[in-house]
């Protein structure tokens, strides 16, 4: 190996699915791409074939963008690597984020550059996009 | 489950060996156990006509148990579960029993749960962990894959709302490991944990250290369910079901979608309601123990100590043999071994027969007893027991 190999992506891609598709799909562009519920209006996420808080099949999609800002609701650091891809990444920080302008969605991602010392309950981060592949995007936490 | 107060009750409780490598099936194994279970209860293989069990495909079936037991069942049922299916499949045999489908079941969890799959252990593909939960695709690439860090997000966040630290979770551990040095079949029996080399030990994922995860094991527990009436012609002593709690879940499949929840809170009323008791009426524990901040949430949910004040009530010593709430009191799943919760549940049958009567192992005041399951912060279920 030497300095100009392209550093891999060695970590789990998300897989998309019937549900899931136009979230990741909007991941890919860079955006935030949230699943809502037409009937009752709340904010369907993860996605899913109907709404989880009426039951209603009325739900679409709304594009929030590209910046997106949030505080850290809870979080853990892991300095063990439990799946592939995980080993040359530690500590891993794995954060619950809620919105600031969406305070009832919450989006688990790694806060990059996170550790212990750095990360707390309220720790406000801003969204970024890691490129795993040339059409791959994945959405990630930074210090805001 | 009011109706069917007391009617009920586990006559026969057995285990295999305890191994780190049994170089046995999980078969073999479900048969020393399924035998020590039948002879604890002074019946025949023969009286057995129900036969359940769990397992996460790494087990084996009812079916083959009763078959090389020698046995043709009437009833056999195995499901894909944890945590918490003790109490779920001792419901659906008293369903079964209460219908008349048959009369006496045993149940069985069975696993080379070190030397063979393990749990977290990397026994799943990374696709069928993605497609396998609801919203996998949102925290599998973010190497959130083992439960672990999937309890310790809920756990960071109720531990820094209600005031709980890393020494409350070494309450919980040292008290357990206490335990173990009264079990010599316990696998850290002869290894006590002190809180000062709790306190010392790295996290592997925050907040849980080593200490604060259950260990793995190769071992099967088997209990036998059958009526009080029934009961009678058992030579061991009957423990009752008092009451209990099947299986609640919390509102979302995907629980982190809430991480404020857990099932357990939906689970304790139902199940007073259905023994008729109070949380201060219970006198020794058996509560799910796979990571220590589990048995901090379940106190709280089940009122065994007030909201706010599980930090001292653990600081106290009360999880301990002369605290009020002795628990888990063969070192339970963080110190003993792990079987999904089903030794947890043997411990707790001895302790209510008082079995250990004599020694320092037995608790002085076993009249109510509870015990709790927990398949995570989704679903739970629980039983209290009396003799």
């Amino acid at each position: 190996m030497n300095e100009e190999t392209k550093v891999i992506y060695e970590k789990p891609i998300p897989l998309k699915n019937t549900y899931n598709a136009p979230y990741w799909d909007a991941a890919d562009r860079h955006e935030l791409n949230v699943q809502k519920c037409n009937t009752c209006g709340i904010y369907n996420h993860p996605p899913g074939p109907s709404c989880a808080n009426c039951g209603s099949i009325e739900v679409t999609w709304e594009n929030l963008g590209s910046n997106i800002t949030g505080e850290v609701y809870t979080y853990i650091v892991s300095h063990r690597p439990f799946l592939p891809g995980f080993q040359n990444d530690l500590p891993t920080v794995i954060a619950v984020v809620h919105l600031e302008d969406y305070p009832d969605i919450k989006i688990i991602a790694n806060v990059l550059n996170g550790n212990a010392e750095t990360v707390s309950i309220g720790t406000k981060v801003k969204m970024v996009w890691v490129e795993a592949t040339e059409e791959r995007s994945i959405p990630q936490w930074v210090f805001a | 489950m009011e109706k069917i107060r007391e009617k009920y009750a586990i006559v026969g409780v057995g285990e295999s060996n305890r191994s780190k490598n049994s170089g046995v099936t999980p078969l073999e194994l479900a048969l020393e156990a399924a035998r020590v279970a039948i002879a604890d209860a002074g019946l025949e293989a023969k009286d057995i006509d129900g036969f359940m069990s769990y397992s996460e495909m790494d087990s084996c079936s009812p079916h083959q148990v009763a078959t090389y037991l020698g046995v043709r069942p009437k009833v056999v049922k195995e499901m894909f579960g944890g945590g918490s299916s003790t109490e779920l499949l001792i419901a659906e045999a008293i369903g079964l029993i209460e219908t008349g489908q048959v009369n006496t079941v045993l149940i069985y969890r069975s696993m080379n749960g070190r030397s063979g799959v393990r749990m977290g252990g990397g026994g799943f593909s990374i696709d069928a962990l993605q497609n396998g939960f609801d919203g996998g695709s949102f925290i599998i690439p973010y190497g959130a894959g083992s439960p672990g860090q999937w309890f310790g997000l809920f756990a960071t966040r109720h531990m820094h709302l209600n005031g709980l630290t890393q020494e409350h979770l070494g309450h919980v551990c040292t008290s357990f490991y206490e335990h173990a040095q009264r079990n010599p079949k316990a696998f850290f029996y002869g290894k006590p944990l002190t809180m000062e080399e709790y306190m010392k030990t790295a996290h592997l994922s925050s907040p849980f250290t080593k200490h604060d995860y259950c260990l793995e094991s190769d071992e099967a527990n088997a209990i036998i369910v059958t009526s009080t009436e029934r009961a009678k012609d058992c030579k061991s002593v009957p423990v009752k079901i008092l009451g209990m709690a099947a299986r609640e879940v919390v509102s979302h499949a995907h629980y982190w979608k809430n991480i404020d929840e857990v099932a357990a809170d939906y689970v304790a009323p139902q199940l007073y309601k259905a023994a008729g008791v109070s949380p201060e009426d219970i006198k020794v524990a058996s509560i799910y123990d796979c990571f220590s901040w589990v048995v901090l949430r379940q106190l709280e949910a089940y009122g065994l100590a007030p909201k706010g004040e599980v930090g001292d009530f653990v600081s106290a010593g009360n999880l301990r043999m002369d605290g009020k709430l002795p628990t888990n009191t063969a070192g339970g799943m963080l110190s003993e071994g792990y079987t999904h919760g089903m030794n947890n549940v043997l411990e707790i049958v001895r302790q209510v027969r008082r079995e250990y009567e004599g020694t320092d192992r037995q608790v002085e005041d076993t009249e109510l007893a509870i015990c709790t399951g927990w398949t995570g912060p989704d679903v739970a279920g629980a039983m209290i027991l009396c003799k």
